[in-house]
């Protein structure tokens, strides 16, 4: 079992020693950073700091010395965004500084995607994301949305006011098995019910599994709604998503 | 006790006769607007439709205050802001994706603010009230504070993420914005509103209690001074590591959400601000029946919050029988406290 000895970067150290305080996660994340070259703990030291410019050259300097694009994806990016996703849920950082840290992710994924699309490598998931209808607010889904692209998944991202047939069409566009659906407003919660029904209308709903959140819904209301599952925060998302399409959590 | 009294005196902390019963948010329903004609998305445009479907929290469900503005939209339309009006189910939202500013530079009241037709129909609404319930019911106006502007003019995103990178930037736009948050104030209060409710969405959902007292404080403290009758700060979610720095501003009162517990905000409180609040919206007065209302307004009652209602804006599908509940068990408990208390 790896120690937190066998991280040599001291700031990551003193990261999951301060704030990571469940035993599960801490074993996780000591595992994940334990196997990462020093370069790629500085990578991620730099996105946890939410300094993009930093990330970006960073990014492009271990791709540049030979690194695989995949390494630093899953060592850097994405182990970095592991340690800021528990730290929000944790109320360590709040959305300004979650903000900060996507848009590093975000500058370092612009070198990385090329490469891996290029390379045909396939990601954890695919997801349709997006706010009902009748509902223009998206801070929710995107925090999920950031969140789900650190670990890896990629997001389709219809935006607010989402109909039943807009989320129909994207996932026959995009093949994607899982489709995530938010609400803030207690008055366009139904909405989510009404836009499971159009896939069971439209013979899909066995095609995609279906999870919703936002800052009224509940487990309750979503079993009702008759969705595969509820993610109480963007962390939870991410976490449900992964369980609903079988992927492993990294250890 | 008239329900003006009640609602005052409470916002000072002074003795009453009983709780009162109060949301300085919403509590349109769509019942409420069947039965009086006044339907979304027109009561939020027209005088006499915000003032008929406002009245009914007095007229129907017995609270001891009446909120003609349903929304959070007003000043934000006035500014400039692109609106989504909804339907009668629903309610109008900014749209937050077209904002109107990028830079600080782009802060602009316009000259014709409170000539605005949907900043003027809250203080045409006010005055129609104020002059069909004179002083027997407590008339609450609302404006919104600078934080929330912020949102719905740079688009949430780009406001947060400024605060982060440019605070200096950041303090200057709320100051511009502020003035909006004052003039609109004072003009519902020259109309006649009685208190003002001032929404301001710093919340612990988003941002910790250090930003609120980085960036609100002053200007809570300011808003309290300049803003002559009785104010009350409203932030959803959770806020108790904020309500030290809240108890600092001199707000009369907090309106607080159910994420928060009334015996521990009581006690952060420590009677400088009164409580209003906090019966859940979507899973109790949306979701439940009267008797899980009924609990909710007890646990308040108890911990000695100073006016009982819901959260929030109640969901426009709640159930009048829920909303009801509130002042019927307030009633309640204040005759068995007095009947305990007559008995020894």
């Amino acid at each position: 079992m790896a120690e937190i000895t066998d991280i040599t970067n001291e700031f990551i150290r003193q990261e999951i020693e301060e704030f990571i305080e469940r035993p599960d996660e801490r074993q996780r994340t000591i595992g994940t950073f334990a196997q990462a070259c020093p370069e790629m703990q500085v990578i991620a030291a730099a996105l946890i700091e939410g300094e993009n410019e930093t990330v970006s050259r960073l990014t492009r300097q271990a791709l540049d010395s030979g690194i695989e694009a995949l390494e630093v994806m899953d060592y850097g990016l994405i182990a970095g965004m592991g340690i800021v996703g528990i730290k929000f849920r944790q109320n360590f950082i709040f959305v300004p500084e979650v903000l900060a840290c996507a848009r590093a992710m975000k500058a370092g994924m612009a070198h990385i995607e090329p490469i891996l699309s290029a390379a045909g490598v396939d990601p954890v998931g695919t997801v349709v994301m997006g706010t009902v209808k009748g509902d223009l607010h998206d801070i929710g889904k995107n925090l999920c949305i950031m969140m789900l692209r650190g670990a890896g998944f990629v997001v389709h991202d219809l935006g607010v006011d989402t109909s039943p047939d807009r989320f129909i069409e994207a996932i026959e566009e995009t093949k994607a098995p899982l489709m995530g659906m938010s609400a803030l407003l207690t008055t366009t919660m139904p909405n989510m019910g009404k836009t499971i029904e159009a896939f069971i209308d439209a013979d899909l709903r066995d095609e995609v599994k279906i999870m919703v959140g936002g800052a009224p819904v509940t487990q309750e209301f979503a079993d009702d709604m008759g969705a595969d599952g509820y993610g109480k925060d963007a962390l939870a998302c991410v976490a449900l998503a992964k369980n609903l399409l079988g992927v492993a959590v990294k250890s | 006790m008239n329900s003006r009294q009640r609602v005052l005196s409470a916002l000072r902390r002074e003795p009453v006769d009983r709780t009162p019963v109060c949301n300085p948010t919403s509590v349109a329903t769509v019942e409420l607007m069947d039965l009086v004609e006044a339907p979304f998305p027109e009561a939020n445009r027209v005088p006499e439709l915000m003032a008929r479907l406002a009245a009914t929290s007095y007229t129907e469900l017995g609270f001891d205050s009446i909120m003609p503005v349903f929304s959070i939209i007003q000043e934000s339309s006035a500014l400039g802001c692109k609106i989504q009006w909804e339907q009668k189910d629903n309610w109008p939202t900014v749209k937050m994706r077209e904002p109107i500013f990028q830079d600080v530079d782009d802060i602009r009241i316009p000259a014709d603010f409170l000539n605005h037709s949907d900043t003027r129909c809250v203080t045409e609404a006010i005055k129609i009230l104020r002059k069909e319930f004179g002083n027997e019911v407590a008339i609450i106006g609302k404006t919104m504070g600078p934080w929330s502007l912020g949102y719905h003019c740079f688009g949430v995103e780009p406001f947060l993420l400024m605060s982060l990178d440019s605070p200096g930037k950041t303090k200057v736009c709320l100051d511009k914005l502020k003035e909006a948050t004052i003039r609109f104030g004072i003009a519902q209060i020259e109309a006649g509103a009685d208190a003002l409710t001032l929404p301001d969405h710093a919340t612990g959902d988003l941002v910790s209690g250090e930003y609120y007292a980085r960036y609100l404080r002053d200007l809570h403290i300011e808003f309290a001074e300049r803003l002559r009758v009785p104010i009350i700060l409203h932030i959803c979610g959770k806020t108790e590591d904020r309500m030290e720095f809240i108890a600092q501003t001199g707000m009369a009162a907090f309106h607080y959400d159910s994420k928060n517990d009334p015996v521990e905000s009581m006690r952060i409180m420590r009677n400088r601000t009164s409580l209003v609040g906090n019966i859940n919206n979507p899973e109790t007065l949306f979701s439940k029946g009267p008797e899980a209302v009924h609990n909710e307004v007890i646990k308040n009652l108890q911990a000695g919050v100073q006016l009982v209602g819901p959260e929030c804006a109640i969901p426009l599908q709640t159930a009048i029988e829920n909303l009801k509940q509130i002042p019927k068990t307030v009633k309640e408990w204040h005759k068995e406290k007095a009947s305990r208390n007559w008995r020894g």
